[in-house]
Protein backbone atom coordinates (compact mmCIF):
# COMPACT_ATOMS: atom_id res chain seq x y z
CA UNK A 1 0.00 0.00 0.00
CA UNK A 2 1.77 3.39 -0.53
CA UNK A 3 1.87 5.81 2.46
CA UNK A 4 -0.98 8.16 2.76
CA UNK A 5 0.63 11.72 1.94
CA UNK A 6 -0.07 14.16 4.36
CA UNK A 7 -2.18 16.13 1.95
CA UNK A 8 -4.53 13.30 1.27
CA UNK A 9 -4.35 11.91 4.90
CA UNK A 10 -5.76 16.21 5.44
CA UNK A 11 -8.53 15.40 2.53
CA UNK A 12 -9.59 12.36 3.87
CA UNK A 13 -10.26 14.14 7.37
CA UNK A 14 -11.88 16.79 5.76
CA UNK A 15 -14.27 14.49 3.57
CA UNK A 16 -14.90 12.52 6.98
CA UNK A 17 -16.22 15.29 8.26
CA UNK A 18 -13.43 15.92 10.96
CA UNK A 19 -12.14 19.22 11.96
CA UNK A 20 -8.72 20.61 11.04
CA UNK A 21 -8.29 19.89 15.35
CA UNK A 22 -8.04 16.13 14.52
CA UNK A 23 -4.20 16.81 13.06
CA UNK A 24 -3.35 18.80 16.13
CA UNK A 25 -4.85 16.25 18.57
CA UNK A 26 -2.95 12.70 16.78
CA UNK A 27 -0.89 11.03 18.48
CA UNK A 28 2.41 12.07 18.17
CA UNK A 29 3.66 9.25 16.28
CA UNK A 30 1.26 9.76 13.90
CA UNK A 31 2.02 13.45 12.95
CA UNK A 32 5.31 12.47 13.14
CA UNK A 33 4.96 9.59 10.42
CA UNK A 34 3.81 12.68 8.37
CA UNK A 35 7.09 13.80 6.84
CA UNK A 36 9.30 11.68 5.04
CA UNK A 37 12.46 9.58 7.35
CA UNK A 38 15.47 12.01 6.91
CA UNK A 39 18.82 9.48 6.64
CA UNK A 40 21.96 10.02 8.74
CA UNK A 41 23.96 12.82 7.96
CA UNK A 42 21.21 14.92 7.76
CA UNK A 43 20.00 17.82 9.93
CA UNK A 44 16.33 18.08 10.10
CA UNK A 45 15.44 21.84 10.05
CA UNK A 46 11.64 21.46 9.47
CA UNK A 47 9.59 17.95 9.56
CA UNK A 48 7.54 19.22 7.41
CA UNK A 49 7.30 20.64 4.48
CA UNK A 50 10.64 19.03 4.88
CA UNK A 51 14.14 21.21 5.30
CA UNK A 52 16.92 19.24 5.59
CA UNK A 53 20.55 20.26 5.90
CA UNK A 54 23.53 18.14 4.72
CA UNK A 55 25.86 18.07 7.60
CA UNK A 56 29.50 19.41 6.64
CA UNK A 57 30.89 15.98 7.45
CA UNK A 58 28.73 14.57 5.23
CA UNK A 59 29.71 17.04 2.45
CA UNK A 60 33.22 15.96 3.37
CA UNK A 61 35.23 15.17 0.01
CA UNK A 62 32.43 14.41 -2.36
CA UNK A 63 32.49 16.53 -5.33
CA UNK A 64 29.33 15.40 -5.93
CA UNK A 65 26.86 14.99 -3.09
CA UNK A 66 24.58 11.94 -2.80
CA UNK A 67 21.05 12.15 -3.51
CA UNK A 68 19.68 10.74 -0.07
CA UNK A 69 22.23 13.48 1.67
CA UNK A 70 21.32 16.14 -0.78
CA UNK A 71 19.93 19.40 0.72
CA UNK A 72 15.85 19.36 1.15
CA UNK A 73 14.15 22.71 0.89
CA UNK A 74 10.43 22.92 -0.19
CA UNK A 75 8.23 25.80 1.04
CA UNK A 76 4.76 23.64 0.30
CA UNK A 77 3.96 19.77 0.74
CA UNK A 78 5.95 17.49 -1.45
CA UNK A 79 3.18 16.04 -4.02
CA UNK A 80 3.34 12.35 -5.53
CA UNK A 81 3.04 12.69 -8.69
CA UNK A 82 1.54 9.66 -11.09
CA UNK A 83 4.15 9.37 -14.02
CA UNK A 84 1.92 7.97 -16.39
CA UNK A 85 -0.86 11.13 -15.77
CA UNK A 86 1.66 13.68 -15.48
CA UNK A 87 1.65 16.07 -18.36
CA UNK A 88 4.34 18.97 -18.94
CA UNK A 89 2.73 21.92 -20.71
CA UNK A 90 4.38 24.61 -22.58
CA UNK A 91 1.73 27.37 -23.14
CA UNK A 92 1.31 31.14 -23.27
CA UNK A 93 3.05 33.59 -25.60
CA UNK A 94 4.43 30.35 -27.95
CA UNK A 95 3.46 29.75 -31.55
CA UNK A 96 2.90 25.83 -30.82
CA UNK A 97 1.60 25.23 -27.25
CA UNK A 98 2.49 21.96 -26.08
CA UNK A 99 1.57 19.17 -24.01
CA UNK A 100 3.91 16.52 -23.30
CA UNK A 101 3.69 12.95 -21.74
CA UNK A 102 7.33 12.13 -19.09
CA UNK A 103 7.90 9.73 -22.12
CA UNK A 104 7.93 12.66 -24.62
CA UNK A 105 10.22 14.83 -22.69
CA UNK A 106 12.60 12.10 -22.13
CA UNK A 107 12.65 11.28 -26.09
CA UNK A 108 13.76 14.96 -26.27
CA UNK A 109 17.90 15.33 -26.58
CA UNK A 110 19.51 14.77 -23.24
CA UNK A 111 21.96 16.38 -21.85
CA UNK A 112 23.69 16.20 -18.28
CA UNK A 113 25.50 18.21 -16.10
CA UNK A 114 27.11 19.46 -12.90
CA UNK A 115 25.70 22.00 -10.84
CA UNK A 116 25.85 23.46 -7.79
CA UNK A 117 22.53 24.32 -5.99
CA UNK A 118 22.90 26.72 -2.71
CA UNK A 119 19.48 27.38 -0.81
CA UNK A 120 19.69 31.65 -0.48
CA UNK A 121 18.95 31.41 3.05
CA UNK A 122 21.98 29.20 3.75
CA UNK A 123 23.63 30.58 6.77
CA UNK A 124 20.55 32.15 8.33
CA UNK A 125 20.95 30.76 11.54
CA UNK A 126 24.61 32.47 11.63
CA UNK A 127 23.29 35.52 11.37
CA UNK A 128 22.50 37.26 15.00
CA UNK A 129 19.95 39.50 14.44
CA UNK A 130 17.80 40.01 17.55
CA UNK A 131 14.58 39.18 15.58
CA UNK A 132 14.51 37.02 12.36
CA UNK A 133 12.48 34.74 10.33
CA UNK A 134 13.03 31.93 8.37
CA UNK A 135 14.49 28.50 8.64
CA UNK A 136 17.60 28.62 10.84
CA UNK A 137 19.90 26.77 8.25
CA UNK A 138 23.90 26.83 8.83
CA UNK A 139 25.70 25.72 6.36
CA UNK A 140 25.08 22.12 4.47
CA UNK A 141 22.17 24.08 2.62
CA UNK A 142 24.26 23.00 -0.25
CA UNK A 143 25.02 20.54 -2.42
CA UNK A 144 26.66 19.14 -5.98
CA UNK A 145 24.30 16.54 -8.52
CA UNK A 146 24.76 15.85 -11.82
CA UNK A 147 21.17 16.44 -13.43
CA UNK A 148 19.75 14.68 -16.60
CA UNK A 149 17.14 16.20 -18.98
CA UNK A 150 16.11 18.70 -21.62
CA UNK A 151 17.49 21.95 -22.19
CA UNK A 152 14.61 25.07 -21.88
CA UNK A 153 15.98 26.43 -25.15
CA UNK A 154 14.78 23.27 -27.11
CA UNK A 155 11.79 23.23 -25.33
CA UNK A 156 11.06 26.90 -26.35
CA UNK A 157 12.41 25.91 -29.74
CA UNK A 158 9.65 23.89 -30.34
CA UNK A 159 7.23 25.71 -29.19
CA UNK A 160 8.14 28.59 -30.62
CA UNK A 161 8.79 31.94 -28.72
CA UNK A 162 5.84 34.60 -29.70
CA UNK A 163 6.85 38.35 -29.90
CA UNK A 164 6.57 39.86 -26.58
CA UNK A 165 7.49 36.86 -24.28
CA UNK A 166 10.24 38.24 -21.61
CA UNK A 167 9.56 35.83 -19.25
CA UNK A 168 9.44 32.32 -18.36
CA UNK A 169 6.72 31.04 -15.36
CA UNK A 170 7.42 27.56 -13.93
CA UNK A 171 3.94 26.33 -12.70
CA UNK A 172 4.13 23.19 -9.98
CA UNK A 173 2.24 21.09 -8.39
CA UNK A 174 2.92 21.58 -4.96
CA UNK A 175 0.23 23.20 -3.24
CA UNK A 176 -0.57 23.93 0.80
CA UNK A 177 -3.53 22.44 2.55
CA UNK A 178 -5.26 25.96 3.14
CA UNK A 179 -6.27 27.37 -0.27
CA UNK A 180 -5.33 30.92 -0.31
CA UNK A 181 -1.91 29.94 0.50
CA UNK A 182 -0.31 31.54 -3.29
CA UNK A 183 1.22 28.68 -4.67
CA UNK A 184 4.95 28.72 -5.04
CA UNK A 185 5.53 30.02 -8.11
CA UNK A 186 8.95 31.53 -9.85
CA UNK A 187 9.97 33.25 -12.97
CA UNK A 188 13.03 33.85 -14.74
CA UNK A 189 14.12 36.43 -17.51
CA UNK A 190 14.05 34.60 -21.02
CA UNK A 191 17.30 35.12 -21.34
CA UNK A 192 18.71 32.87 -18.40
CA UNK A 193 15.93 30.37 -20.03
CA UNK A 194 17.96 30.18 -23.06
CA UNK A 195 21.35 30.46 -21.79
CA UNK A 196 21.45 27.53 -19.73
CA UNK A 197 18.45 26.63 -17.47
CA UNK A 198 16.88 23.27 -18.10
CA UNK A 199 14.43 20.68 -16.92
CA UNK A 200 16.10 17.43 -15.07
CA UNK A 201 14.77 14.48 -14.45
CA UNK A 202 17.53 12.57 -13.60
CA UNK A 203 19.95 13.28 -10.44
CA UNK A 204 23.34 11.92 -10.26
CA UNK A 205 22.16 9.00 -12.48
CA UNK A 206 18.56 7.99 -10.51
CA UNK A 207 15.58 9.16 -11.50
CA UNK A 208 14.60 12.49 -9.96
CA UNK A 209 13.88 11.72 -5.79
CA UNK A 210 10.36 13.06 -5.15
CA UNK A 211 11.32 15.27 -2.36
CA UNK A 212 13.65 16.98 -5.43
CA UNK A 213 10.73 17.38 -7.78
CA UNK A 214 9.83 14.29 -9.61
CA UNK A 215 9.21 13.97 -12.38
CA UNK A 216 10.55 17.15 -13.60
CA UNK A 217 12.46 20.04 -12.27
CA UNK A 218 13.85 23.34 -13.42
CA UNK A 219 17.84 23.54 -12.97
CA UNK A 220 18.53 27.82 -13.47
CA UNK A 221 22.65 27.05 -13.23
CA UNK A 222 24.52 29.56 -11.01
CA UNK A 223 21.48 31.23 -9.76
CA UNK A 224 19.98 30.43 -5.64
CA UNK A 225 17.77 27.35 -5.17
CA UNK A 226 14.55 28.95 -5.30
CA UNK A 227 14.42 29.59 -8.70
CA UNK A 228 14.78 25.76 -9.61
CA UNK A 229 11.05 25.31 -9.22
CA UNK A 230 10.20 21.62 -7.97
CA UNK A 231 7.57 19.60 -9.34
CA UNK A 232 7.27 21.43 -12.75
CA UNK A 233 3.62 21.31 -14.37
CA UNK A 234 3.66 23.73 -16.75
CA UNK A 235 6.08 26.25 -18.54
CA UNK A 236 4.28 30.10 -19.15
CA UNK A 237 5.86 32.36 -21.48
CA UNK A 238 4.10 36.19 -20.62
CA UNK A 239 5.83 39.55 -20.70
CA UNK A 240 6.32 40.48 -17.27
CA UNK A 241 7.90 38.53 -14.60
CA UNK A 242 5.30 36.57 -12.14
CA UNK A 243 4.11 38.56 -9.64
CA UNK A 244 3.49 35.86 -7.32
CA UNK A 245 4.33 36.10 -3.69
CA UNK A 246 7.65 34.17 -3.24
CA UNK A 247 8.67 36.61 -6.25
CA UNK A 248 7.34 39.86 -5.04
CA UNK A 249 7.79 39.94 -1.42
CA UNK A 250 9.74 36.80 -0.99
CA UNK A 251 13.49 36.41 -2.12
CA UNK A 252 14.32 40.18 -1.97
CA UNK A 253 17.62 41.79 -0.48
CA UNK A 254 15.54 44.53 1.66
CA UNK A 255 17.25 45.85 4.71
CA UNK A 256 15.18 45.09 7.98
CA UNK A 257 12.18 47.36 7.75
CA UNK A 258 12.25 48.29 4.38
CA UNK A 259 9.69 47.13 1.54
CA UNK A 260 11.16 44.30 -0.17
CA UNK A 261 8.88 44.94 -3.16
CA UNK A 262 11.21 47.82 -3.93
CA UNK A 263 14.49 45.75 -3.05
CA UNK A 264 17.27 43.59 -5.28
CA UNK A 265 15.68 40.61 -6.03
CA UNK A 266 17.74 37.39 -5.36
CA UNK A 267 19.10 35.68 -8.22
CA UNK A 268 22.83 34.35 -8.34
CA UNK A 269 24.64 32.99 -6.22
CA UNK A 270 27.70 35.12 -4.13
CA UNK A 271 30.95 33.47 -4.46
CA UNK A 272 31.88 31.49 -0.91
CA UNK A 273 33.41 28.48 0.57
CA UNK A 274 33.34 26.13 3.12
CA UNK A 275 35.71 23.84 4.95
CA UNK A 276 34.79 20.19 4.84
CA UNK A 277 38.17 18.72 6.56
CA UNK A 278 38.88 19.37 9.55
CA UNK A 279 35.11 20.41 11.05
CA UNK A 280 34.56 22.38 14.01
CA UNK A 281 35.93 21.64 17.07
CA UNK A 282 38.38 19.18 16.08
CA UNK A 283 41.55 18.22 17.61
CA UNK A 284 44.17 17.80 15.82
CA UNK A 285 48.31 17.08 16.26
CA UNK A 286 50.57 20.33 15.51
CA UNK A 287 52.40 20.13 12.23
CA UNK A 288 51.62 20.03 8.68
CA UNK A 289 47.18 19.39 7.93
CA UNK A 290 45.81 19.27 4.90
CA UNK A 291 42.50 21.28 4.97
CA UNK A 292 40.10 21.03 3.00
CA UNK A 293 36.70 22.15 1.07
CA UNK A 294 34.75 23.43 -1.41
CA UNK A 295 34.35 26.53 -3.22
CA UNK A 296 31.82 27.97 -5.83
CA UNK A 297 30.23 31.28 -7.10
CA UNK A 298 27.18 32.47 -9.05
CA UNK A 299 28.14 32.97 -12.75
CA UNK A 300 31.56 34.08 -13.01
CA UNK A 301 32.68 31.05 -11.54
CA UNK A 302 34.74 30.85 -8.40
CA UNK A 303 38.75 31.93 -9.32
CA UNK A 304 40.78 31.46 -5.99
CA UNK A 305 40.19 30.23 -2.77
CA UNK A 306 42.98 31.39 0.25
CA UNK A 307 43.09 30.32 3.65
CA UNK A 308 44.54 32.14 6.89
CA UNK A 309 45.31 30.60 10.39
CA UNK A 310 46.35 34.24 11.36
CA UNK A 311 43.22 35.98 12.00
CA UNK A 312 43.67 37.07 8.42
CA UNK A 313 46.51 38.81 8.49
CA UNK A 314 47.82 36.42 5.75
CA UNK A 315 46.47 34.10 3.62
CA UNK A 316 48.19 31.06 1.73
CA UNK A 317 46.41 30.19 -1.81
CA UNK A 318 44.84 27.15 -1.65
CA UNK A 319 44.82 24.73 -5.20
CA UNK A 320 42.09 23.18 -6.79
CA UNK A 321 41.55 19.44 -7.23
CA UNK A 322 39.27 17.24 -8.92
CA UNK A 323 36.37 17.64 -11.18
CA UNK A 324 35.51 21.33 -13.04
CA UNK A 325 32.61 21.93 -14.83
CA UNK A 326 30.86 25.52 -15.36
CA UNK A 327 28.47 26.52 -12.32
CA UNK A 328 30.54 23.70 -10.53
CA UNK A 329 31.69 24.02 -7.23
CA UNK A 330 35.38 23.42 -6.82
CA UNK A 331 37.43 21.08 -4.36
CA UNK A 332 40.19 22.94 -2.82
CA UNK A 333 43.30 21.44 -0.55
CA UNK A 334 46.21 23.62 1.02
CA UNK A 335 48.47 22.53 3.76
CA UNK A 336 49.08 24.96 6.45
CA UNK A 337 51.40 24.34 9.46
CA UNK A 338 49.54 24.23 13.13
CA UNK A 339 51.34 25.30 16.01
CA UNK A 340 49.80 24.54 19.54
CA UNK A 341 46.85 25.92 20.81
CA UNK A 342 43.32 26.78 19.85
CA UNK A 343 43.58 28.06 16.24
CA UNK A 344 41.15 29.12 13.98
CA UNK A 345 41.18 28.41 10.09
CA UNK A 346 39.63 30.99 7.58
CA UNK A 347 38.73 30.48 3.86
CA UNK A 348 38.61 33.29 1.63
CA UNK A 349 37.02 32.56 -2.12
CA UNK A 350 37.11 35.68 -4.68
CA UNK A 351 34.98 34.79 -8.31
CA UNK A 352 36.68 35.74 -11.86
CA UNK A 353 34.38 38.94 -11.15
CA UNK A 354 36.69 39.86 -8.12
CA UNK A 355 34.11 39.54 -5.62
CA UNK A 356 35.44 38.11 -2.75
CA UNK A 357 33.50 36.94 0.34
CA UNK A 358 33.08 39.21 3.31
CA UNK A 359 34.66 38.82 6.78
CA UNK A 360 30.70 39.64 7.44
CA UNK A 361 28.27 39.61 5.40
CA UNK A 362 25.75 42.77 5.53
CA UNK A 363 22.27 41.80 6.78
CA UNK A 364 19.29 41.46 5.30
CA UNK A 365 15.82 41.08 6.57
CA UNK A 366 15.15 37.76 4.91
CA UNK A 367 18.95 36.42 6.15
CA UNK A 368 19.73 35.96 2.27
CA UNK A 369 23.05 35.32 0.63
CA UNK A 370 25.30 35.09 3.53
CA UNK A 371 28.29 34.37 2.35
CA UNK A 372 30.31 35.47 5.47
CA UNK A 373 33.64 33.81 5.29
CA UNK A 374 33.94 30.55 6.79
CA UNK A 375 35.86 30.03 10.40
CA UNK A 376 36.69 26.77 12.07
CA UNK A 377 37.90 26.38 15.43
CA UNK A 378 40.10 23.62 16.01
CA UNK A 379 42.25 22.78 18.92
CA UNK A 380 45.63 21.83 18.27
CA UNK A 381 47.34 19.16 20.70
CA UNK A 382 49.55 16.10 20.81
CA UNK B 1 37.34 6.64 52.10
CA UNK B 2 37.83 9.92 52.94
CA UNK B 3 35.58 12.65 50.75
CA UNK B 4 38.11 13.99 48.12
CA UNK B 5 38.80 17.27 49.46
CA UNK B 6 39.58 20.40 46.57
CA UNK B 7 41.02 23.83 47.51
CA UNK B 8 38.86 26.92 46.74
CA UNK B 9 41.45 28.17 44.37
CA UNK B 10 41.58 24.77 42.29
CA UNK B 11 37.49 25.50 42.29
CA UNK B 12 38.04 28.91 41.45
CA UNK B 13 40.12 27.83 38.19
CA UNK B 14 37.78 24.56 37.30
CA UNK B 15 34.81 27.40 37.30
CA UNK B 16 36.66 29.72 35.36
CA UNK B 17 37.94 26.97 33.24
CA UNK B 18 34.34 25.37 32.35
CA UNK B 19 33.14 28.61 32.01
CA UNK B 20 35.61 30.17 29.34
CA UNK B 21 34.90 26.43 27.61
CA UNK B 22 31.36 27.63 27.42
CA UNK B 23 32.01 30.91 26.21
CA UNK B 24 34.17 29.58 23.82
CA UNK B 25 31.39 26.61 22.97
CA UNK B 26 28.52 29.67 22.55
CA UNK B 27 31.18 31.74 20.02
CA UNK B 28 31.17 28.42 17.77
CA UNK B 29 28.46 26.56 18.67
CA UNK B 30 26.35 24.83 16.04
CA UNK B 31 22.73 25.90 14.93
CA UNK B 32 20.91 22.90 16.86
CA UNK B 33 18.45 20.98 15.18
CA UNK B 34 14.82 22.91 16.78
CA UNK B 35 12.80 20.92 19.12
CA UNK B 36 10.03 19.07 17.75
CA UNK B 37 7.41 19.57 20.21
CA UNK B 38 5.58 23.20 21.01
CA UNK B 39 6.59 24.45 24.35
CA UNK B 40 3.71 23.85 27.22
CA UNK B 41 1.67 27.02 28.27
CA UNK B 42 -1.65 29.29 27.30
CA UNK B 43 -2.15 29.40 23.66
CA UNK B 44 -0.66 26.36 22.98
CA UNK B 45 -3.81 25.01 21.77
CA UNK B 46 -4.53 27.10 19.81
CA UNK B 47 -1.04 27.22 17.57
CA UNK B 48 -1.17 23.38 17.86
CA UNK B 49 -4.71 23.45 15.85
CA UNK B 50 -3.57 26.41 13.45
CA UNK B 51 -0.07 26.54 11.90
CA UNK B 52 0.62 22.91 12.19
CA UNK B 53 -1.85 22.42 10.01
CA UNK B 54 0.44 23.49 7.03
CA UNK B 55 4.01 22.62 8.85
CA UNK B 56 5.77 21.18 11.33
CA UNK B 57 6.51 22.53 14.93
CA UNK B 58 10.07 22.90 14.07
CA UNK B 59 8.75 25.99 12.08
CA UNK B 60 7.81 27.62 14.61
CA UNK B 61 10.36 26.10 17.62
CA UNK B 62 13.26 27.58 15.73
CA UNK B 63 12.51 31.42 15.41
CA UNK B 64 13.02 34.14 17.49
CA UNK B 65 10.91 37.31 16.82
CA UNK B 66 9.83 40.33 18.28
CA UNK B 67 6.57 41.66 19.02
CA UNK B 68 6.12 42.99 15.99
CA UNK B 69 7.95 40.00 13.79
CA UNK B 70 5.20 37.81 15.20
CA UNK B 71 2.36 40.01 14.46
CA UNK B 72 3.71 40.14 11.05
CA UNK B 73 3.59 36.82 10.75
CA UNK B 74 0.27 36.15 12.07
CA UNK B 75 -1.58 38.13 9.59
CA UNK B 76 0.25 36.68 7.09
CA UNK B 77 -0.99 33.51 8.11
CA UNK B 78 -4.53 34.70 8.92
CA UNK B 79 -4.78 36.34 5.73
CA UNK B 80 -3.67 32.89 4.12
CA UNK B 81 -6.18 30.78 5.70
CA UNK B 82 -5.17 29.89 9.15
CA UNK B 83 -7.79 29.06 11.36
CA UNK B 84 -7.48 32.23 14.16
CA UNK B 85 -10.64 33.73 15.63
CA UNK B 86 -10.53 37.60 16.76
CA UNK B 87 -10.62 36.32 20.18
CA UNK B 88 -7.64 33.71 19.67
CA UNK B 89 -5.19 36.28 17.98
CA UNK B 90 -3.94 38.16 20.37
CA UNK B 91 -3.39 34.66 23.05
CA UNK B 92 -1.72 33.29 19.93
CA UNK B 93 0.54 36.24 19.52
CA UNK B 94 1.23 36.23 23.10
CA UNK B 95 2.27 32.34 23.29
CA UNK B 96 4.28 32.55 20.53
CA UNK B 97 6.37 36.01 21.41
CA UNK B 98 6.70 34.58 25.03
CA UNK B 99 8.02 31.39 23.77
CA UNK B 100 9.86 32.20 20.56
CA UNK B 101 10.39 35.67 20.97
CA UNK B 102 13.31 38.09 20.19
CA UNK B 103 17.20 37.21 21.27
CA UNK B 104 18.50 39.07 23.87
CA UNK B 105 22.06 37.95 23.49
CA UNK B 106 23.56 35.06 21.37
Amino acid sequence: MRPLSRRAFLTTCSRAGLGVATLATLPRWARAGLGATAPHGVIVRNEWPEHWETEVGTLARNWITANPTFFVRSHLDAPSIDPGTWRLEVTGLVDHPLTLSLDQVRALPHVERVHTLECAGNGRGLLHPASTSGTQWERGAVGNARWGGVTLATLLERAGVAGGARHVWFEAADRAPLAKVPPFLRSIPIEKAKADTFLAWTMNGAPLPRLHGAPLRAIVPGWYGMASTKWVTRIRLEEQPSDNHFMVRGYRYNAPGEDPTKAEPVEAMRVKSLITYPLEGARIRPGAITVQGFAWAGLPGVQRVELSIDGGRSWQAAGFAGDSEPLAWRRWTVEVMLAHGARTLMARATDAAGATQPLEATLNAGGYGNNSIHQVNVDVAD
Amino acid sequence: MSPIRIGRPVLAALVLALLARAVAGIAAAAVPAPPRYLAGGEGREIAGRACLMCHAATLITQQAKDSTGWEKTLAQMEKWGAPVTPAEHPKLHAYLWQHYGARTAR
